[in-house]
């Protein structure tokens, strides 16, 4: 892990309390794993109050997660940052905190089933964690109803966790934070760049998740309504979820488990909020009129969502037979699901009118172009993005208007707005990395054991944030049944990777590299000399 | 006069003088398509030859004409093919004959043909399609796109100065392809004639090889042949794969371009490593592997095995390999090596843009740089090729074939390999596919082998119709809008 290793005084020049080590990429993971190991205690509380089961494992989990955050944030000092910093403090962060979230699961023994060993235990955990912060849902965990309570909930709050971010958390609640601020969320946040909702960069990390802790509110009373008033556990669990376009439930036939028109209508409003960019929803809140309507990424984001649907019903009605009410019923519910990178599923079973496994193959396509394409920019879902796909679009068409018109100087524009070159290389670089990564993945996941039409799903699923896949990974499977361990390690690196936009975790990997290269060929040169000197002795 | 019309005459003579000839060499063979063939050729390659002295093409053709000529030009292809074909007793159905044609001439090894049924008239006739398919191919790629494109084209990356002087010009360029093209076939057919093969099964061999069009006419492909059959067979595959340009510095003995080829170099290497991954696999000899990647690498579409059995992982090599291809200058598709090399650079670049977003990365290749231009169009083409095979896949998809048969065939046919996993099996045996299964392959296979380029300009097409009739309707509703809108204001004032 890169660090600058600087000790230097109190910058204020009061007196120094401490001699603290500069060094964001330390302080931001420290802010991290203390933030988390305050959730890990919250539901600690909530196990203790209700099941009683994982309350030990929960606290020592927290004990020490935030004990480590608590010396690193202690310990440590954020300073200016470089671009390359940038991008290995996202990569680092996210990594260390998804092997500390696994901590509950593996002192719980969650997937400590007969014959399954330690090492297969350890994996299991570290893809539940995977999956949770990278809001992508896919689970391995068959037994739902041995973890408590608190062990569930401290789950889907893993999704609420990364579906904001936790840079974006720490650089929220870090009082100054030198250059490099509004890079740490850009290179967090999904999308294609940052809008600054104030001018400091913490002030807008806050509203952010000012936001974002509104929304999870709502959706959460909207979901205690809707199912009666019933279950306010349920209500939160399944809010946080809807907030994070995560996927985790709390029940094994997740949304089906209630079989409820009302439920599945709050989680299609809320996972079509969760998929639109959330300074669009700030700009609602603050603004006297909604701006929804005037935003052209949103209307083709609705329309695609729309017309995806209506294709999808058709298909279900005419070619699987099933009733036009059903049909649309499950229909919409699987594109708005798959569409926003949620996951979650309204199948009361395998083989039920949801399980789009059993689909025909023309609609399982268009459910993977949506996995493919994802939600809007700035919103908590994956994907590629619905303006990156139109800014892709646009490139493509202005390459139709070069061959036929060589010298002319095309701009691309978005509603009003001209697009810049660098954005659009960017976007075009993007995804192209996208598409290399799905082909390295399924051939990883193949050569793994995996069968290739899952795979194919899995590892779209997986780059996508999704959660279910296809053939055996579908909605009311496992991904335990369907891959080997190797594989669902891939699967988990992959899930980070897609998160986090591709670009910092390769990018951290290629510095990496270059480093060890470098050190290495530094060593050689030494030995060569040495040898070289001794010959001539 | 329109370009299109001067390249279908042009065809139109080669093609015609194809199906005289294989009407000749079928007489004695006891049928009646030989004489209806060789009617039908003479007629066909006299008629081009009179329209060609009246026909010329335009001296500086607009990329939008050239770009319509050529999907016109392999439509027409096409459909006379069918037509011959449905006057036979081999496929008398149209939709049949319409999809053996499409293969043929796409160079994509599917067929329907049952080579010990079918006439030796109609065998011949069919591999006679894929040799003139692999011709235009070749033509269009090298001598029409570069002239048109200009300084966006990417052969002159791909080869250098070395591959330009085999098109001095536009004239001599043709014909020197057509003499390397004749040359390399010639070579086959003699290779498999010196095997043991007879005079009919060398050509149609001979010619499936030469124009990648990887038909044999036996439901087992070249299984059941002998070991250096299928050596000829390789060999012939790479360079075929290779392209018109290394036959051509093969040709003149020019070493030092061949050795120093970064295209020819990846080409190679992804074959060998592809080779390398399939052999892994338990049951896999490294023979088979190096066969069927080359075979892959170079879309011909032969095979020596069932190669779908060998293990997912070794599918999805085999997969990756196809939607790779050939290189720039071969009778082959894919989206090619040289797209490929140049675009993992841009990625590259745009990786290192990310640490600084002010640095000029520029992308290189063969000691050239390639202009912003280029950069621009190569990513529009890796973008329409993609939106080509996901529209393909939705098409079988929805056409009935199982999810992974569509994206099978839909990489499989745009890059004009043929075999696929799922329903069509390692050898490209179309019977077990539905009619209408097999009709939604038609037109994949025409826009893989039409390439990108002239697909783009018919999407272009269409939408300026769509602007142009967006702009009528706006026109005709003018009027009424704009008195609402006076007599909304005159409220207002009033």
């Amino acid at each position: 892990m890169a660090s600058e290793s600087v000790v230097r005084s109190d910058p204020s020049g009061r007196g120094s309390l401490r001699d603290r080590i500069v060094s964001t990429n330390m302080h931001i993971l420290g802010i991290s794993l203390a933030a988390v190991s305050l959730g890990m205690m919250g539901c600690a509380l909530l196990e203790a109050l209700t099941s009683r089961r994982d309350t030990a494992a929960l606290v020592v989990s927290a004990v020490v997660v935030g004990s480590a955050g608590g010396a690193l944030w202690y310990l440590t000092a954020p300073g200016t940052t470089r671009m390359r910093q940038v991008f290995a403090t996202v990569a680092w962060t996210w990594i260390l905190t998804t092997a500390a979230g696994a901590l509950p699961f593996v002192l719980a023994g969650t997937f400590a089933v007969p014959g399954v060993g330690f090492v297969e235990q350890l994996v299991n955990s570290l893809f539940e964690s995977a999956s949770g912060f990278s809001a992508s849902g896919s689970t391995v965990l068959s037994d739902f109803e041995a973890p408590g309570r608190g062990l569930m909930m401290y789950r889907q709050l893993t999704h609420w966790y990364g579906g904001m971010g936790v840079v974006v958390l720490a650089v929220a609640v870090l009082p100054f934070l030198g250059v490099g601020g509004l890079e740490l969320i850009t290179a967090e946040l999904p999308g294609t760049s940052s809008d600054r909702l104030a001018p400091r960069v913490s002030e807008t990390a806050r509203r952010l998740w000012l936001v974002y802790i509104g929304f999870t509110a709502c959706a959460a009373v909207a979901f205690y309504a809707a199912d009666g008033f019933s279950s306010l556990y349920d209500a939160v669990a399944h809010a946080f979820t809807v907030a994070a376009t995560g996927g985790f439930s709390v029940h094994a036939d997740s949304i089906g488990h209630y079989d409820s028109v009302a439920v599945e209508a709050v989680a299609i409003v809320f996972m079509i909020l969760g998929g639109t960019s959330f300074t669009l929803h700030w700009r609602a809140v603050t603004a006297r009129t909604l701006p929804y309507h005037r935003n052209s990424e949103f209307r083709t984001y609705l329309t695609v969502l729309s017309a995806a649907s209506a294709v999808i019903v058709l298909i279900v009605w005419l070619e699987n037979g099933l009733a036009l009410g059903s049909s649309i019923r499950a229909a919409v519910f699987t594109v708005v699901s798959l569409g926003t990178s949620t996951g979650l599923s309204n199948a009361t079973g395998p083989g039920s009118p949801a399980d789009y496994v059993a689909w025909a193959a023309g609609a399982q396509l268009i459910l993977v172009g949506l996995m493919v394409v994802g939600g809007c920019a700035g919103s908590t879902s994956g994907g590629i993005k619905v303006m990156r796909m139109r800014v892709l679009g646009l490139t493509m068409l202005r390459s139709i208007r070069y061959t036929q018109t060589p010298r002319a100087v095309i701009p691309i524009r978005l509603g009003s707005e001209t697009v810049r070159e660098a954005v659009v290389a960017r976007a075009a670089g993007f995804f192209l990395l996208h598409f290399l990564l799905v082909l390295g993945g399924l051939l990883a996941v193949t050569s793994l054991g995996g069968d290739l039409e899952t795979s194919l799903g899995a590892v779209f699923s997986a780059l996508g944030n999704m959660g279910p896949a296809l053939g055996e990974a579908g909605p009311t499977s496992n991904y335990a049944v369907a891959f080997s361990q190797p594989a669902r390690l891939v699967l988990a690196l992959l899930m980070v990777i897609g998160r986090l936009e591709i670009f910092p975790i390769l990018l951290t990997a290629a510095g990496l590299f270059t480093s060890s290269y470098h050190a290495a060929t530094r060593q050689g040169r030494h030995w060569m000399r040495f040898a070289t000197r001794r010959f001539q002795r | 006069m329109s370009w299109g019309l001067a390249a279908i005459v042009d065809a139109g003579l080669v093609l015609g003088i194809a199906t005289m000839l294989s009407g000749l060499a079928g007489i004695g063979d006891d049928s009646s398509d030989a004489t209806a063939f060789a009617c039908v050729g003479a007629a066909l390659a006299a008629v081009s030859a009179l329209a060609r002295r009246r026909v010329a093409p335009p001296e500086r053709p607009t990329a939008g004409r050239v770009f319509a000529g050529i999907g016109l030009l392999w439509v027409v292809l096409v459909l006379f093919g069918a037509v011959l074909y449905a006057s036979t007793a081999a496929l008398p159905r149209l939709d049949d004959a319409l999809v053996e044609s499409a293969a043929g001439f796409t160079t994509t090894s599917l067929t329907l043909l049952d080579g010990a049924e079918a006439s030796r008239t109609v065998m011949l006739f069919r591999a006679a399609t894929s040799w003139v398919g692999g011709l235009t191919a070749v033509l269009i790629g090298v001598v029409t796109l570069p002239s048109v494109l200009r300084s966006t084209s990417l052969i002159g990356y791909s080869t250098g100065r070395s591959g330009r002087d085999l098109v001095p010009s536009a004239v001599t360029g043709r014909r020197r392809v057509l003499l390397l093209y004749s040359g390399f076939t010639a070579a086959c057919v003699v290779a498999y004639l010196l095997c043991g093969l007879g005079v009919t099964e060398a050509l149609v061999v001979g010619l499936g090889t030469a124009s990648t069009g990887g038909f044999t006419g036996r439901p087992d492909s070249l299984a059941g042949y002998g070991g250096a059959v299928q050596a000829v067979a390789g060999v012939g595959m790479l360079v075929a794969g290779a392209g018109i340009f290394v036959i051509w510095w093969i040709a003149r003995g020019r070493l030092r371009p061949l050795w120093r080829s970064q295209e020819l170099q990846t080409f190679v290497a992804l074959i060998a490593v592809a080779t390398t991954a399939m052999a892994l696999h338990r049951g896999v000899g490294v023979g088979e592997a190096a066969f069927m990647a080359t075979s892959a690498m170079s879309t011909t579409g032969f095979a020596v095995a069932d190669w779908t059995a060998w293990g997912t992982a070794a599918t999805v090599v085999m997969l990756v390999a196809v939607g790779i291809g050939t290189m720039m200058g071969s009778p082959g598709g894919g989206l090619r090596v040289m797209r490929v090399r140049l675009l993992m650079a841009s990625a590259g670049g745009e990786l290192r843009r990310q640490i600084d977003p002010y640095a000029v990365v520029l992308v290189r290749s063969d000691r050239q740089t390639l202009s912003q231009r280029a950069l621009d169009r190569l990513g529009g083409h890796h973008l329409a090729y993609l939106m080509l095979v996901g529209v393909g896949t939705m098409l079988l998809g929805v056409s009935g074939v199982s999810l992974l048969g569509s994206v099978w065939g839909s990489v499989s046919a745009v890059s004009t390999f043929g075999p696929a996993v799922g329903e069509i099996g390692a050898f490209g045996l179309l019977d077990g596919v539905d009619s209408a299964e097999r009709l939604a392959l038609v037109p994949l296979m025409i826009a893989g082998r039409a390439t990108v380029p002239p697909v783009l300009a018919g999407i272009g097409l269409v939408l300026g119709w769509y602007r142009g009739a967006r702009r009528r309707m706006r026109g005709a509703f003018q009027p009424v809008l704009s008195r609402r809108a006076s007599a909304e204001s005159g409220y207002r004032d009033g």
